[in-house]
């Protein structure tokens, strides 16, 4: 294994974490613009509120990673999508302040709105440059940029909303729970009838979408018989297949575009050490608000005093 | 890979970015910078001083402590919150608008960047933690919690900082035919710039933060005075950060002046336009603004009268740094920092005194002195803005000092300028937003003291009412 496949797995890692746990966030944000229910937006507030920021570090993971270990296709990914990632990073800004603000000042209406659509645009945008890379497109306003913008804000919708599932129960909320359970079921059937044809009109033939559609078709069956947890795993299964398929299908062969194994040397130990205290940190955020004393339903908005 | 493409359409001159364009990326780039570093500086110091007021509570138990620790909570978290995201935005920048920069020079400092995003994830994970986890932990156990979130915040600020060092003293690579060999990131990181730098900005960013928290509290005391109310809130709250700005300020003082001689040495250029030193000769005069005193800047710098320094005519005239935003910056924030360093002093000598004569009553509470440590959250912001400016224009025109030109680095894409357009505009209601929701926030906590002065209200008891 060269430094360059370890650096390539890295980054896909760091993508797979980033769509599982951010782009869920992303999702509760589209729900929460969706759904007017003032209890389903308690829910993915308290579900969010600890957590999106870690969430969102893995962005930056991906981000810095590639820059140091592959330069040239960070400069020209970059400067060639800077219309849409541009729009973006300001998605993701409008998103994570209009996060806190609507918390702050309950009052003022249209943060939680702003938040709705920024958390829209944001994987949008994302998930088209992506597809436009692994294509090898030119342009994120072209079919199979529209096509994988529009794919990533649902494959991020139903992840959403099969995490929320659980989280609303855990609030005590059953009626909510059930809510998500509807969103869950529809837009999961809406990512399959999404995913599998725009694969095979891509030319995708990989392996990897039998995994992602068996996953799905499992996630199906689990949330039509209430296993809310197991569903949890085979969804993030189906979702970072999907991923996996599209990297797969570039192809990159970056061994002449990876920085000197020098520099990328003190980036693996660095993240070595680093993951001895983030690994056990991070679980320990997500089992602390997951298992912690759940608060009764009507008090989850003021968490966090 | 259209990499080879986009390096050839820029060598064939048709991909070079138009002149506005490469205006609209440099004040991008500054804006955005210079908007986030007010944020990343609240994001190292109050959380520092949040963890100081929460100590304090464990250890009295008093319930003005615990709410001042409650309320910077809350104000960090949404302060963080922004400056995580405008700090994200910045990754994005460089890319976006500096690809040349980051195609050749990213993997020279990419570890820096690795490194900090570690501390970042260490702080955005505690952060969480600390700011959700108030009823799922003992009070030890919460206090714990926020140590590293200051630590981290110091880290992260320290990794940013080394990058920023090395483009003013590139180490850690070599060049050959335009090709980066021989990276060695350490070195990099460790340029000779980076102790000073890190620890002019450290420095910065707890005035800032200091400075800015008890602006608001010296404010809330003023207005106490006015309605002849003593609030025991308002005097903590404003002497806690205005002990921290004050704490720091003398040390900025010494750390500055070893930064100035530091470049002195290092980047003649920077210097000379700081100084408005045009000719070299020796026994140059100290000028500020009109005054001008004979061979005072060379006996300053070189403890002699007739030392000679250089001045901007011994830079070839393509790498001139723009002269007069350098030194007006630079005047600008030499005054405001000695501005800051007398407030600082007024405030230790009261202090002492006080304790002398072992008597609430004395000079802190001055109007006068509460009038100004108003402003001095304002200054402290300016001052260090100004020193951000003096740093990164006096580098001009270079990106990677003697290196690369910032016009080599900056993007070939057409319309960059429409970018800054979007950018201003959401940053003025990201601004706008960000303070109104902290204006509500302190509103929503103003003590319920009666209005009605209180008979000599003992201190234990004042201020704790809410």
């Amino acid at each position: 294994m060269t430094h360059a496949d370890v650096a390539l797995g890295l980054i896909l890692t760091g993508l797979s974490a980033y769509l599982l746990f951010g782009g869920a966030d992303f999702g509760a944000g589209l729900w929460h613009l969706v759904s007017r229910r003032r209890r389903d937006q308690e829910v993915i507030e308290h579900a969010m509120g600890p957590l999106w920021e870690a969430n969102h570090v893995w962005l930056i993971f991906v981000v810095v990673m590639t820059w140091t270990a592959f330069p040239p296709v960070f400069a020209d990914v970059m400067s060639a999508h800077w219309v849409p990632l541009s729009l973006a990073v300001l998605g993701i800004v409008a998103r994570g302040s209009t996060f806190v603000f609507a918390k702050a000042d309950p009052d003022q209406r249209w943060y939680p709105w702003l938040f709705g659509v920024s958390s829209v645009l944001t994987p949008y945008c994302l998930g088209s440059v992506a597809t436009v890379v692994a294509t090898g497109g030119s342009s994120w306003l072209s079919a199979a940029g529209t096509y994988g913008g529009v794919l990533t804000t649902a494959l991020c919708a139903y992840l959403a909303a099969v995490y929320l599932i659980w989280d609303a129960r855990r609030l005590g909320d059953t009626t909510a729970s059930l809510r998500f359970r509807g969103y869950a079921l529809i837009s999961g059937a809406a990512v399959g009838l999404l995913a599998l044809p725009g694969a095979a009109a891509l030319g995708v033939r990989s392996p990897l979408i039998l995994l992602s559609a068996a996953s799905g078709a499992l996630s199906l069956a689990l949330l039509i018989r209430r296993a809310y947890l197991s569903v949890r795993v085979t969804a993030g299964l189906a979702v970072a297949s999907v991923l996996w398929g599209a990297a797969d299908m570039a192809g990159l062969d970056l061994d002449a575009a990876a920085a000197h194994p020098a520099a990328l040397d003190v980036v693996f130990v660095a993240l070595g050490a680093g993951a001895l205290i983030l690994v056990p940190s991070l679980a320990w955020l997500y089992v602390l608000f997951q298992r912690g004393p759940g608060r009764p339903a009507g008090t989850a908005a003021d968490t966090g005093r | 890979m259209s990499t080879v493409a986009l390096l050839t359409g820029a060598l064939d001159g048709g991909g070079a970015a138009s002149p506005a364009d490469f205006m609209a990326a440099r004040q991008q780039m500054a804006f955005t910078l210079g908007f986030h570093i007010v944020f990343a500086s609240i994001g190292i110091g109050l959380p520092a001083l949040t963890l100081l007021a929460e100590w304090r509570s464990l250890r009295t138990g008093d319930p003005v402590y615990a709410e001042l620790a409650r309320r910077w909570m809350k104000a960090a978290g949404v302060l963080f919150a922004v400056g995580a995201v405008s700090g994200t935005v910045l990754s994005f920048e460089m890319g976006t608008l500096w690809p040349g920069f980051m195609d050749t020079y990213g993997q020279v400092f990419g570890a820096a960047f690795a490194l900090e995003g570690i501390a970042f994830f260490i702080e955005a994970i505690f952060m969480g933690v600390y700011l959700y986890g108030w009823d799922r932990l003992t009070p030890r156990a919460h206090f714990i919690v926020g140590v590293p979130i200051v630590v981290a915040g110091l880290m992260s600020a320290t990794f940013v900082l080394t990058v920023n060092s090395w483009m003013n003293q590139p180490r850690g690579f070599k060049l050959v035919d335009g090709e980066v060999t021989d990276v060695d990131p350490l070195a990099a990181m460790f340029n000779p710039a980076t102790p000073v730098q890190a620890a002019h900005l450290i420095l910065a960013s707890l005035m800032v933060c200091g400075f800015l928290v008890a602006s608001v509290y010296a404010v809330g005391l003023l207005r106490d005075r006015r309605a002849g109310r003593d609030d025991r809130y308002n005097r903590l709250g404003f002497a806690i950060p205005f002990s921290l700005g004050a704490v720091c300020a003398p040390l900025q003082v010494l750390v500055g002046d070893f930064a100035v001689r530091f470049v002195a040495d290092s980047q003649p250029a920077k210097f000379a336009a700081m100084e408005g030193i045009e000719h070299t000769r020796a026994g140059q005069p100290f000028k500020f603004a009109v005054f001008e005193i004979p061979n005072a800047l060379s006996l300053m710098l070189r403890y002699d009268a007739h030392a000679t320094l250089r001045g901007m005519d011994s830079v070839p005239a393509g790498e001139r740094p723009p002269a007069e935003v350098v030194r007006v910056a630079f005047e600008l924030m030499i005054v405001l920092g000695v501005l800051l360093l007398a407030l600082a002093a007024w405030w230790g000598l009261a202090w002492y005194l006080r304790r002398r004569r072992a008597a609430r009553a004395g000079l802190p509470w001055h109007p006068w002195f509460l009038r100004a440590a108003a402003l001095s959250g304002a200054a402290a912001v300016i001052a260090m803005e100004a020193g951000w400016t003096v740093t990164e224009v006096g580098r001009q025109p270079w990106i990677v000092y003697g290196v690369m030109r910032t016009e080599e680095a900056v993007s070939p894409e057409p319309g960059l300028r429409f970018g800054l357009y979007v950018v201003l505009v959401v940053y003025a209601f990201l601004a706008f937003a960000t303070v109104s929701v902290l204006r509500r926030m302190r509103h929503e906590y103003e003590p319920a003291v009666p209005d009605a002065p209180a008979p000599e209200p003992s201190p234990e008891k004042t201020g704790a009412a809410s």
